[in-house]
Formats: structure tokens, C-alpha cells, sequence
């Protein structure tokens, strides 16, 4: 058994327990979606191959559209994540005292689990709770706002939750992109009489440009999969408002257990992330400096 | 004449020393104040609920809101404890919590070691083919994994929780990384002395990548604890539940008793964020550490 201690060998037998996990949870999935998507398949009654009908039907049907609109819409968090973010990381990237304890405290929301934060800011977000009441003592709004149970506000107020939640993940990212950044070129730009805000728009963010692409790319997969805020919040409601494709995709699915028409979707949804995807890589491309 | 100009000379540095410190209070002072402002609106929240819960019988409505409780009374926790049942559902959490990342750990370990230090074949095919499943987006991923898992008939199983999550790429690739820092003389020598590969994997290799190993169990002690979705969907049994899933459980019940709520959801949160906050040296340079991968 000569073969057995090859090194070949040896390697093989360390990954194949992953290999076959990786096979069965992330590879089939992505195969096994494009025949699912081709049949009818559900619980109850025989399957049949529909050909491209699920698809036809997908075009057709309305609150699908709404839905990738929702998610669309959603997709407008991205730019605002990277500004305040990239923000936050500049104001906590010094040695001041208590630096620590503060970026541990916005670091909070992001290891809370969605479901309690939900819950929390489905009270604070009610006609009589919290954010009604500081927005009427500032005296920016002038009546009590439903702002989850009016379809004009709910998104954005959902929107705003997601954010809230994920700003210091994206900071710690950031932050570690700045202190990568050589203090030289600051103190060269502080010699040669530039303001901070000049600092920051010729040398932070040119040079941070890795980490905006790698941000942007997660955020942006983030707020097309978004589901947890509106399963725990308002179930795609008022109307359709809330709709996203993941939550249509899960109710499709896995409420309904229409496997064959849910997985129809979820390609046309495939397809359109990756093309943003694509999008943002090429946007990026132009241009760029390095240290 | 001379006098003068030094004089004149020595007062306008030191108007300058004194406009510079005060520039610099300044800034300090704006600096603390945005960042105290920061802590109120991401803490805040947190804050309010804890008073809630602590104040049974007051208003979450109440106007103006209470950052801190006027008084304490534990009546919310006590009577929220007796209903739900919380021990089962925190045994419950921790048992997919430590199948999950005792997993993730083994798995990833096992996976990226060859791709990292050995020389054989097929080493390049199966990268590319992670870093390929890694681009293609799946959203159809959780429909296919429900019908693996129940032709597995692992359905209501917590075997069926843990096993779609069981290892990520993205841990491997974590794994890889820290096992390319791991000088060649090291198996080397295991090979000498006559060792066999799982013993040099065992003994020699894995004391040296402890941080990266403590990175994946942080992530993945956050991910499995918090998960709510997936446990619904396999557990056809609440009893079954991990916590978080049970508070949406809770929830659904007693939208109207926002005291239990309240406590339930704080009950919830602060183990996952005093973990963090005992490790979050070792988290915050750890995650910082796997995007530069």
C-alpha cells in the first residue's frame, strides 16, 4: 500500500469530509437550482417538466417585480453604509482614552441577534414610542409618524435598522484599512498646508480603495439578501411594501413549498447580483493609486 | 531696539503655543462629543429596552423615554422565566452553538491544511473551484439545502440545524492564510522522526495557528447563537428551538406584553455580548485580519 503514503493521498483524506460538506451545501445548490427551476415541483402531486414556464410566470407576476424593486431600493443603503462608516473609522482612529471602550460600543448592535433588534426598534419605531417623540421635541416632524406601518416610510425606516446594525461591522473593516495607511503621508500633507477635509478626500479614501471595493461588494450582497428585518418585522407589509425577493423567495418556498417556481426565482435573482456585482468590480477598476 | 523685537518675538510664539492648545482642547472636545453622541444612538436602544424590562407595569409608550429605570423590579424576568422555559432553550442554543463550531473548527482546519503546505494534485482545481462557489451568489441556496436535509431525513434533527453551515469557504480560505505563515522545517522535522501526517496535523501544526482557530469559533459562536431562521425552517418541534428562534416564538404569543418581551429579549442578548466584550481585542484584529486575506 505504497500509495496510501504518498502525500497525494494524505491530503485528499484531510479534505474530503470538508470537500463533501462544501459539495452538498454550497455547489449542489447552485446546480440543482436550474433543473429545480425547470419543473413544478412541490409537496403534494407528481413533478413535471414545465420547460420555461415558472419563468414566463415570474415576468408576469407583480408582486415578484415589486419585489426586486423593494430590493432594488434597498440597494441605495450601500453608498450611505460606506460614507458613514469610512466616518466612523476616521473619528475612532486615534489613541484618545476610552478609544476602545467606544468602538466596542458601536460594535454592539452588529453581534445582537436581527430577531431582538427587531423587537426593540419595532416599539422605538411606533406611533408613540421613542423616535417619534425626539423627532417632535427637535421639532423636525410635527405629528406622530407610523413609521413601520405606513407603506411610504416602511422601507426606509427597515432601511434604516439594516444600517444601524451593520455600520460597525463595516468600521472596524475600515479602520483597519486606515491604520495600514503610513502617518507620513499625513504629516507631508499637514506640512504642505492641507485642510482635513482635503486630507481625507486626496489621501483616505484614494488610498482606502481596497477596502471601499470589499465593503461595497458585501454590503451590496447584504441588502439584495436582506430578510430578517421584514420576516421579524412586517412579513413583506403594509401591501407589498416591505416585499423583498428573499422574503418572496422564502414564502414561495419554503411557506408555500412551491420548490419548482422559488427556485425560478431565485436564479433571475442570482443573475441580477451578479450583474451588479460585475458592475461595481468594473466602476472600481478606473483608476486607483497606491503607497 | 533689539530688546524690543525679541520681546515682540517671544510674545507671538507663545500666543501661538496658546492657540495651538486651544485648538487642540477644542478638537478634543468635539472629538468626545461626536463620539458620545455615537454611543447614545448605537447603545441607546439597548439601554432603553434594559429599563423597560427592569420597570414592570410602565409603558414602553412613556413619554419622555427612560434611559434609566426610575426604579428596579425584576417582575419581568422572573414571571418571563417561569413561562418559557428558559434553560431548555438555552441548553437548546448551546448545543447548536458547540456542534457548530466545533465543525467549523475541525473542518476548516482539516480542508485548508493540505491546500496551504502540501505539493499534490488537483491542489490548484480545487481552489479555484472555492473561490468559484465564492462569486456565484445562491439565493436559492436555503430551498435546496431543505430538501438535502430532509432526503438525509435529518429533518427536526440538530444535526440538520448545523450541517448546511457545517464549513464556509470563507473559513478555509481564513485557515489557509494562517497556515501558509507555518515554516516548512516544521513538518519536516515531524516526517524525520518518523510521524504520521495526522500526527504532525495533531501535535506539531495545530498549537502554532490557535489565533486563527480562535478568530472562526468567535464568528461562528455569533452566527450559530444568533441563527433563527434555519432552525425554524428544520425543527418542526419549539420545544426544539435555540433561543433567538424562540423570541420570535414569544413574540407571536405576546405582542402585547412588552415587559416579557423586553426581559426575554434581554435575557437573549447579553451572554453574546458579553462574550464578545470579554474577546473583542482578539475579534476586532482578527476580523480586520481575514478581509486583508
Amino acid at each position: 500500500m505504497r500509495w496510501m503514503r504518498t502525500e497525494t493521498f494524505a491530503a485528499w483524506a484531510f479534505m474530503a469530509p470538508g470537500l463533501l460538506i462544501v459539495a452538498v451545501f454550497v455547489l449542489w445548490p447552485i446546480i440543482y437550482g436550474i433543473p429545480l427551476s425547470l419543473t413544478d415541483y412541490s409537496v403534494i402531486g407528481e413533478t413535471h417538466y414545465v420547460g420555461f414556464e415558472n419563468y414566463v410566470t415570474a415576468v408576469q407576476d407583480k408582486s415578484f417585480l415589486t419585489s426586486l424593486w423593494n430590493s432594488l431600493v434597498y440597494v441605495l443603503i450601500v453608498p450611505f453604509i460606506q460614507v458613514f462608516s469610512i466616518l466612523m473609522a476616521i473619528l475612532v482612529n486615534t489613541r484618545l482614552p476610552l478609544i476602545k471602550a467606544f468602538r466596542a460600543a458601536y460594535y454592539i448592535p452588529v453581534v445582537t441577534s436581527m430577531v431582538a433588534v427587531a423587537l426593540m426598534w419595532s416599539w422605538l419605531f411606533s406611533n408613540n414610542g421613542v423616535v417619534n417623540y425626539i423627532l417632535i421635541q427637535l421639532g423636525i416632524i410635527q405629528e406622530q409618524v407610523g413609521w413601520l406601518s405606513s407603506s411610504s416610510t416602511a422601507l426606509y425606516a427597515l432601511m434604516f435598522i439594516t444600517m444601524w446594525k451593520g455600520l460597525g461591522y463595516y468600521m472596524v473593516l475600515y479602520l483597519a484599512g486606515l491604520q495600514g495607511i503610513p502617518s507620513e503621508l499625513y504629516e507631508a500633507a499637514m506640512i504642505d498646508g492641507a485642510s482635513r477635509w482635503q486630507v481625507i478626500m486626496r489621501i483616505t479614501v484614494p488610498l482606502l480603495r481596497p477596502h471601499i471595493l470589499f465593503c461595497t461588494l458585501i454590503s451590496l450582497m447584504g441588502a439584495i439578501r436582506v430578510f430578517d428585518e421584514m420576516f421579524v418585522l412586517t412579513q413583506g407589509g403594509p401591501g407589498n411594501a416591505t416585499l423583498t425577493s428573499s422574503l418572496y423567495i422564502y414564502q414561495k418556498g419554503l411557506e408555500q413549498f412551491n420548490f419548482g417556481y422559488a427556485s425560478a426565482l431565485g436564479l433571475i435573482v442570482s443573475v441580477i447580483v451578479g450583474a451588479l456585482s460585475i458592475f461595481v468590480f468594473r466602476l472600481n477598476r478606473r483608476g486607483g493609486v497606491s503607497y | 531696539m533689539n530688546k524690543a523685537m525679541e520681546h515682540s518675538r517671544s510674545n507671538a510664539m507663545s500666543s501661538g503655543v496658546i492657540a495651538r492648545r486651544l485648538k487642540k482642547t477644542v478638537r478634543y472636545t468635539v472629538t468626545y462629543i461626536l463620539l458620545l453622541l455615537l454611543a447614545l444612538l448605537m447603545t441607546g436602544p439597548f439601554l432603553w429596552l434594559l429599563s423597560v424590562s427592569l420597570m414592570p407595569g410602565r409603558n414602553v409608550f412613556s413619554n419622555p423615554p427612560a434611559i434609566w429605570p426610575t426604579f428596579i423590579d425584576f417582575g419581568n424576568y422572573v414571571q418571563v422565566w417561569n413561562y418559557m422555559n428558559f434553560p431548555k432553550y438555552i441548553m437548546n442554543t448551546l448545543i447548536i452553538t458547540v456542534l457548530g463550531v466545533v465543525f467549523n473548527i475541525v473542518l476548516s482546519c482539516m480542508t485548508a491544511y493540505p491546500l496551504a503546505l502540501f505539493r499534490f494534485k488537483g491542489r490548484d482545481m480545487v481552489f479555484a473551484l472555492l473561490i468559484t462557489t465564492m462569486i456565484i451568489p445562491s439565493s436559492t441556496a436555503m430551498i435546496v439545502h431543505y430538501l438535502t436535509i430532509q432526503w438525509l431525513n435529518l429533518g427536526n434533527s440538530y444535526l440538520g440545524v448545523v450541517l448546511p453551515a457545517a464549513v464556509s469557504v470563507f473559513n478555509i480560505f481564513l485557515m489557509r492564510q494562517t497556515f501558509q505563515g507555518i515554516p516548512a522545517e516544521i513538518r519536516d522535522s515531524g516526517k524525520m522522526d518518523g510521524a504520521s501526517e495526522l500526527r504532525i496535523w495533531w501535535q506539531l501544526v495545530l498549537p502554532l495557528v490557535k489565533p486563527g482557530i480562535a478568530v472562526i469559533m468567535l464568528l461562528e459562536v455569533m452566527a450559530f447563537w444568533n441563527n433563527f431562521l434555519w432552525p425554524i425552517v428544520v425543527l418542526d418541534d419549539p420545544e426544539k428551538y435555540p433561543l433567538a428562534s424562540a423570541l420570535t416564538y414569544l413574540n407571536g404569543q405576546f405582542s402585547y406584553n412588552f415587559g416579557w418581551i423586553a426581559a426575554g429579549t434581554i435575557i437573549s442578548v447579553i451572554p453574546i455580548i458579553l462574550v464578545f466584550l470579554f474577546t473583542q481585542r482578539y475579534y476586532m484584529e482578527g476580523l480586520a485580519g481575514a478581509v486583508k486575506g
